[in-house]
């Protein structure tokens, strides 16, 4: 049947560009926490260096992460009664314990391991990775109780938001690392090896990143009808480019092929791909949380 | 006010509805309800090839459903279910942070550009409290919407309700909306502007 809207009101903007940097920014901070444990809590040798490089990173970005939570805010005077009225089905709630209990783990956490406390390091690091993993994952939370809206209610929601904050955790830290190692250390030398075997492993999470969004675009492609409208949004329609072309081809698979071919693999391709990864993946949180909210619902 | 044995619902009787909007008008200014928002709005759709046209109108107000997601998911509990099914947000706890708007199936809230807070439909509370009935109910000029107390048999619209078809809009979220409508069409559900 033919049909056109004649009239209709537009509606409001709801999750916008600063909740989809705050994502962003959680994811990786809670993939550099998850790294800088591998060595402190693990005793994964080779990921040493990491360690204090994560914890500052982790603690940094997770400051101001929620500031984008009060800039987003109508009312940001009134973010204390986030802590006084609970509502416990709301992960909201969960989150803004998470948003406290979270940095002052990773404080303390990076005191000890400055200090060279190893055994209260550790013990931090292990209180550290359930919160870490809760402060990302509850993201996904939201976007998957937003049950109108069918890009963000599946149950893949908030295990892709941690697998893509690892992607991006570990590509940080490759970038982060090489800065350190290239200006900032006493031989000006780049432990080669340590970026190695991190881009390795940035190659293996980028896999398994791309496995979920095609799981989830598979889903989406035969399930009801606005999960279908969602599909054709995100490989058809406004949000096709910036998730097939940036966030997909440009974010995870062109820096696959660079990181595992052995021909190309040199330090300034580890470089790109990493730039490309941590690219890619802000706008994986720009079109998740745009293009879920675009189709207007009524 | 709120009365435990009462179940408050709305009807639309969509035939007698002819999309004149005032409804949207007495809402606004009943409700102080700024410029660029409505709390209730006039959807219309036009069906068929020419000649064979007909434009459908489907009123939309808060649905104030049975199980609202928007309580569900409020962080500071400033969506508030009454016993007597009103379902309404206290402006003084309310901080904008908008879930409710991004998790509502039905789009029917709002930021209030002025006050930064998220405002609906809430079927006139401060009129049913005071023993009136809401104010599109009294304004609509061919009486399409009916208020009322569904678990009094007596009232007109849990009579209406009993003895035709009614629909909700999407009853597939899960809300159980109170919001009913005789001559629902799914065209005017479904139909969203094209994309730009």
């Amino acid at each position: 049947m033919e049909t056109q809207v004649l009239y209709n009101i537009t509606h409001q903007e709801t999750f916008g560009l600063f909740i989809a940097i705050y994502f962003y920014l959680t994811g990786l901070s809670a993939g550099s926490f998850i790294l800088s444990t591998l060595s402190y809590g693990f005793g994964m040798e080779q990921y040493k260096p990491l360690g204090k490089v994560g914890v500052v990173l982790a603690t940094v970005l997770l400051i101001f992460a929620p500031l984008f939570l009060l800039f987003h805010i109508g009312a940001p005077y009134r973010a204390w009664h986030l802590f006084v009225y609970l509502n416990w089905s709301s992960p909201i709630t969960w989150g803004s314990f998470l948003l406290v209990l979270y940095p002052i783990n990773c404080i303390i956490y990076g005191i000890f391991m400055f200090k060279g406390n190893l055994k209260l390091t550790r013990l931090f690091g292990f209180i550290g990775i359930p919160l870490a993993i809760s402060v990302h994952g509850y993201t996904g939370f939201i976007l998957a109780f937003g049950k109108a809206r069918a890009l963000w209610n599946t149950a893949i929601m908030p295990i892709l938001f941690l697998a893509s904050a690892i992607v991006s955790g570990i590509a940080l830290m490759i970038l982060v690392c090489l800065i350190i190692g290239r200006f900032f250390s006493k031989e000006k030398t780049i432990n080669k090896d340590l970026i190695f075997s991190l881009s390795k492993l940035l190659a293996w999470m980028i896999v398994f990143d791309l496995f979920l969004v095609g799981s989830d675009l598979l889903v989406l492609s035969i399930s009801h009808s606005d999960a279908q409208a969602a599909f054709h949004l995100l490989l058809g329609g406004n949000f096709s480019f910036l998730f097939l072309v940036v966030e997909n081809v440009l974010g995870k698979i062109l820096p696959f092929i660079l990181l595992v071919v052995p021909r190309f693999r040199n330090l300034v391709t580890v470089t790109i791909a990493s730039i490309l990864v941590v690219v890619g993946i802000f706008f994986m949180r720009y079109v998740v949380v745009l293009a879920g909210e675009f189709i207007p619902l009524l | 006010m709120s009365n435990k044995s009462k179940k408050y619902a709305m009807l639309f009787d969509l035939r007698k509805c002819i999309g004149c909007n005032t409804c949207s008008i007495v809402c606004k200014s009943e409700n102080d309800v700024p410029l660029s928002v409505w709390r209730a709005w006039v959807k219309k759709i036009e069906k068929g090839h020419y000649p064979h046209v007909r434009e459908f109108s489907l009123p939309i107000v808060c649905n104030n459903c049975e199980d609202p997601i928007c309580v569900t998911v409020c962080p500071v509990n400033a969506g508030i279910k009454r016993p007597d099914g009103i379902v309404y947000i206290d402006p003084h706890r309310c901080i904008g942070c908008r879930y409710c708007m991004a998790s509502c199936p039905y789009g029917v809230r709002y930021i209030n550009p002025r006050k930064k807070i998220a405002e609906k439909c809430y079927w006139c509370h401060h009129r049913v409290d005071a023993g009136l009935m809401p104010a599109c109910v009294v304004t609509c000029p061919t009486g399409a919407i009916l208020f009322g107390d569904l678990n009094d048999p007596e009232s007109e619209i849990a009579q209406v309700i009993a003895k035709n078809a009614v629909h909700v809009i999407k009853p597939e979220m899960g809300t159980s909306p109170q919001t009913y409508y005789i001559g629902l069409d799914i065209e005017s559900v479904e139909a969203v502007e094209e994309e730009k």
